[in-house]
């Protein structure tokens, strides 16, 4: 029988037994790669030279729409397809193109999310290949690169795979008005603005691309619908022959106006994600927050009879399902760091609304159901929680944490709001927040791109460099001539002769660093502004079609943007260590410490010193000392982010400045590489720790004394997520009692400055058994960073992290 | 004012309502064949040796002068004659566990309420646990005076095993008592427990007495508790203290066994099998129909 949560369905109306079948042959999906997109952009291109490069991408936009595959998925309520097969991955040349072409005979030898590919597919590809040399976003970028800003990469303390190499995405879509009006009405408005005679050139551009974007994205439905009626025809299945009647009957005019009923509703939320996934190959474009702009929609189908609760639930159900269709293919150097093929399609459900009451309603509750039906990676499912949540709500929040697949993470709405407020973003429009992604948040509609992810910087990487070369970070100016020189085998000589010089040296260091990444993201988001110039979603965002601007180019109501931080608790955890072993307790000097870490622990003495390094204080137990460390390591990086702006500034949005986030998906299993070992004990190459998250294995003291140490970073000032990730054994939820404990620890969250928390229910027997027989346990789901993955798909040193993450286990 | 204790273990599910954290005396009257935490049974520091962690360096061979040889399975230690509080500082890779240590009231005070948000949430609070925290009854009752001027919710497990003056002092400084009832036929108590249980009987009609919630823990060990006669007899004295008591299962289970490896110990109980779900769900069922509040714990 279906595993519901606490629905009890009155009738058959859904059916659970297609569900399964369709979830498992989804989750037995196999990656391939697609060539459709790439040659039939790469024609648009040669054929379309002189168009301005916003017309130019909508016009390939379109062509492609018109010219690609399109096919019904069998048995599915939502159709719609993103390449020419289920799960297989356009390519975007347009983008970068050289490690596909460099890595073609590689997808399928990946040790972690492998592509099957065909030899017809590769020599397609290869034909491709001239055109694109020194076309791409990626050779703008690479031809900009500065020698200061190579030498921090090649240091590996700063990482740029994913804005150098792709589009952006992380954009909600304004759903309540695209549902509204239609794509026929937003070319509508872009044709009424080009009557307009006091039009720029840039504005005339947009409009114009607008209108092409939106008139292709129109024919691909009616293409969809004319396919369904065709399947229709040769099915032999009463029941599937109704269904695909019906559907062709819906594509004749879906998007065109408004949107009229709930199903139609839900079919074209699958739409508008699919499409800016054919036009961008950005990810973690989001659905914002589902359950209140589909609730309208819900409520007068209910109301007429058209639909009940268990047809809504399947529909929905499917929805979740052949969100998993879609796929992204990267360069295996930033696979690493966001192993899983994950797309991070995020959606939220309950929480505040804008005028304060709250917002949980029945779509809140079936999207939870949906979720346990569905099992599969997309979409992320984030729920809402505040004061006024129902406690029936977290309860079966709970529950369907309990089943181990990692799903839903939550996020506390009084930490995220008050976030929200100190980027002076209006209270009730910040109560409107959704999750954009793993654990970034951003007003659905109104925010531009990237609200997270801009350049990584290896906290961990920094502190290494900073602690074992004293001299290069005396004066801020020296410091690129003596990282020229850096050579690891040179003898040390580094000193520090207190715990203040080491403080200040790294609040050098990183400032050093920063403004490097600063410098990075500026050079990827100019060269985007051209790359990515996407009339299709940028007219989805408020203000982009009043401006007549992209969103690259200004046009959203909000723009901040945030890199990625890692392994914050690795530094903290180290500046503890070597402040009561060297400085205050001193039962070491810093020369032997640093001796036995260039030597990996590995000399005479090395067993007795990284003994007294495992006992110092570590962040995730409650201990004042260390915690207040890992604090300050938070605040350095916060009182440097004020003069900072992106690319935007003074072009129209609100804000154009930095926050901080801590989603770092799994790159802090590759950043640890490359970090020798560190004074908290940690041994050379092994991961760093995970967002906020305490050092793997560090705590000792449970689940609470976790959120104690993490209530005392400064959660409210971390506007671009801050991710928290907890395992727990099964039996620690087990019974009833257990699991309203669980829903009460969660609950408590509030209290405590928790901003968002993300739980993995799964002993370390079964994630070990399932690293030793990937086939037993193909379906088997976790909580990575932000997003959840199978756990076959990711590689092994990121599932060796997962496991070593402390279980808490209690009696 | 100090106490001798082993740990607190936060986030604690298994002994009382809600969240809770639980502190773990050093130190017990009763020395139960069975005993899941032998390493409290005894006051005084205790150290436990875990083979799995042991590299087999020989550091703590060498300190020891002789007394501790080193063998294929690990340390094979001669305790009576090995200083352990020298030998296991020694080793870098923490295959001596050290358990007891002096705490102040003040100290365990501050540390026990840095949880009360969650035991607000959850309707939680602290349980003193051990060993037998009787044994120290003027320290906890101060911890749980200055816990309760706090406003946490304060459970107490114990054995009972004490005068009513020692007792009753502590009883009244906490909100709940988890009373344990071992055995009722006083010549097997004696043999398993190594006490007389009259006085034990006789503290829980006292205390049930008093109105103060009560739940008493009724173990379950095959072959030494679990005949007819014994449950229907414990149930019947349950009954009778009153509506205030209500009824913990625990089944035994062998989750302490390697503890009696770790401190050198034979286990006296090595051959006596789990308790199944079945024999629980079975006494469970004659509660119920007793009208006793039942549910089945560890």
């Amino acid at each position: 029988m279906a595993e519901l949560l606490s629905f009890i369905p009155t009738n058959d109306i859904c059916d659970f037994g297609r569900i399964n079948i369709f979830q498992e042959r989804m989750s037995a999906r196999i990656p391939t790669i697609c060539p459709e997109r790439a040659e039939l952009v790469t024609a648009s291109f040669r054929h379309n030279v002189s168009d301005p490069i916003v017309v130019r991408r909508a016009k390939a936009f379109a062509e492609t729409l018109d010219k690609m595959t399109v096919y019904i998925e069998p048995n599915s309520l939502i159709i719609g397809n993103q390449a020419s097969a289920n799960f297989a991955a356009p390519i975007f040349p347009e983008y970068s193109f050289d490690w596909v072409i460099s890595e073609l005979d590689e997808f399928e030898h990946r040790s972690g999310d492998y592509f099957k590919i065909t030899e017809d597919t590769k020599s397609r590809l290869r034909q491709l290949e001239s055109y694109w040399v020194g076309k791409t976003h990626k050779d703008e970028v690479f031809k900009n690169l500065s020698y200061d800003i190579k030498s921090a990469v090649s240091l590996s303390v700063l990482h740029f795979g994913g804005i150098s190499m792709s589009g952006d995405g992380h954009i909600i879509p304004n759903h309540e008005f695209v549902l509204q009006v239609g794509f026929g009405n937003i070319a509508n408005i872009a044709r009424e603005k080009l009557q307009q005679d006091d039009l720029t050139q840039e504005q005339r551009d947009f409009y114009n691309a607008t209108v092409i974007a939106m008139e292709g994205a129109l024919r691909y439905c009616k293409r969809l619908g004319l396919c369904a009626a065709e399947d229709a025809a040769h099915e032999n299945d009463a029941r599937r022959k109704t269904e695909l009647l019906e559907l062709s009957a819906i594509f004749k005019n879906i998007l065109e106006g408004k949107c009229k009923s709930f199903r139609e509703a839900v079919q074209s939320v699958y739409l508008i994600h699919l499409l800016m996934m054919i036009e961008s190959n950005g990810h973690s474009f989001s659905f914002g927050r589902f359950d209140q702009f589909v609730l309208p929609y819900y409520e007068k189908d209910l109301q007429e009879g058209i639909i009940t609760k268990e047809s809504a639930l399947e529909l929905i159900a499917h929805f979740f399902i052949m969100l998993n269709s879609l796929n992204k293919v990267r360069p295996w150097g930033h696979t690493q760091f966001s192993g899983g093929y994950p797309l991070y399609s995020a959606l939220t459900i309950g929480g505040m609304l804008p005028d304060g009451t709250d917002g949980t309603n029945d779509l809140s509750y079936l999207c939870l159901e949906a979720m346990s039906l569905s099992k599969l990676p997309e979409p992320n499912l984030c729920v809402r929680f505040w004061e006024q949540t129902p406690h029936d709500f977290i309860l079966n929040s709970a529950r369907l944490i309990r089943k181990g697949f990692g799903m839903p993470s939550v996020f506390c709405d009084e930490v995220c709001v008050e976030s929200l407020t100190t980027l002076d973003i209006e209270l009730e429009e910040a109560r409107n927040y959704a999750s954009m992604g793993c654990v970034e948040i951003a007003i659905p509609g109104k925010w531009g791109h990237r609200a997270t992810g801009m350049t990584y910087i290896n906290f961990a990487r920094v502190f290494e460099l900073c602690l074992h070369n004293s001299h290069a970070f005396q004066q801020k100016q020296d410091i690129s001539n003596v990282l020229a020189k850096l050579n690891s085998h040179d003898k040390i000589n580094s000193e520090y002769n207190d715990y203040d010089e080491l403080w200040q040296a790294w609040k050098l260091a990183l400032s050093y660093f920063l403004e490097l990444a600063v410098k990075c993201d500026s050079i990827c988001d100019r060269s985007l502004k051209y790359h990515d110039a996407d009339a299709f979603a940028s007219s989805m965002i408020d203000c982009s079609l009043e401006r007549g601007k992209t969103l690259k180019n200004g046009g959203a109501k909000y723009d901040f943007v945030s890199q990625s931080n890692i392994g914050m608790s690795v530094v903290g955890d180290s500046l503890a260590a070597v402040k009561k072993l060297v400085f205050e307790d001193e039962v070491l000097n810093l020369s032997e410490l640093l001796e036995a870490l260039k030597s990996n622990f590995d000399k005479h003495d090395g067993a007795r010193i990284r003994r007294l390094c495992l006992n110092a204080p570590k962040f995730g137990n409650d201990d004042d000392f260390v915690d207040n460390i890992v604090a300050d390591v938070f605040e350095s990086y916060l009182e440097l982010l004020p003069k900072y702006k992106n690319d935007r500034y003074g072009q129209g949005p609100i804000g154009c400045g930095y926050t901080m986030s801590t989603s770092n998906i799994t790159s802090y299993v590759p950043n640890g590489f490359v970090v020798g070992a560190t004074p908290d004990g940690r041994l050379a190459g092994k991961p760093l720790n995970e967002g906020a998250s305490p050092c793997l294995g560090a705590d000792r003291e449970g689940p609470t004394a976790v959120i104690n140490s993490v209530s005392k970073l400064p959660n409210s000032k971390i506007a671009g997520g801050q991710l928290l990730n907890m395992r727990f054994s099964p039996i620690a939820l087990e019974g009833d009692d257990n699991l309203v404990r669980f829903a009460n620890f969660i609950e408590a969250g509030r209290h405590k400055q928790i901003f968002h928390n993300q739980f993995n229910i799964i002993d370390s027997d079964t994630l070990r058994r399932a690293k030793e027989n990937p086939h037993d346990y193909r379906d088997l789901m976790v909580r990575v960073a932000g997003y959840c993955a199978l756990f076959s798909t990711l590689m092994p040193e990121a599932q060796d992290a997962i496991i070593a993450r402390t279980e808490h286990d209690f009696s | 004012m100090n106490g001798f204790i082993s740990k607190i273990q936060r986030y604690s599910t298994k002994d009382g309502p809600g969240v809770r954290t639980t502190v773990f005396a050093v130190g017990c009257n009763l020395s139960c064949l069975w005993c899941a935490n032998p390493e409290l049974i005894d006051d005084g520091v205790k150290f436990l040796y875990h083979p799995r962690k042991c590299v087999k360096c020989g550091a703590c061979v060498e300190k020891s002068g002789g007394t501790i040889r080193l063998t294929d399975v690990g340390c094979v230690i001669d305790r009576q004659n090995t200083n352990l509080d020298e030998c296991s500082a020694v080793c870098y890779y923490d295959a001596y566990e050290r358990v007891g240590e002096t705490i102040a009231v003040k100290e365990l005070v501050n540390t026990l309420l840095r949880d009360k948000v969650f035991y607000d949430q959850s309707g939680g609070g602290v349980t003193f646990s051990g060993g037998d925290a009787g044994l120290q009854s003027d320290f906890f009752r101060e911890v749980a005076l200055q816990l309760k001027s706090n406003d946490v919710h304060v459970a107490l497990d114990t054995a009972g095993f004490f005068s009513w003056e020692k007792l009753s002092p502590l009883v009244e400084a906490v909100d709940l008592v988890l009373y344990d009832i071992k055995i009722l036929d006083n010549v097997q108590h004696m043999h398993y427990t190594g006490v007389d249980n009259q006085l034990i009987l006789e503290n829980a009609i006292k205390i049930a007495d008093m109105g103060k919630d009560m739940i008493v823990r009724m173990i379950l060990i095959p072959g030494v508790n679990d005949s007819e006669d014994e449950i229907v007899g414990r149930l019947n004295f349950i009954k009778n203290l009153g509506s205030n008591v209500k009824l913990d299962l625990l089944r035994h289970h062998k989750l302490g066994a390697g503890k009696y490896a770790a401190l050198g110990l034979d286990d006296p109980m090595e051959k006596t099998p789990e308790c199944s779900n079945d024999i629980a769900e079975y006494v469970a069922s004659l509660a119920k129909d007793m009208d006793i509040a039942v549910t089945i714990g560890g």
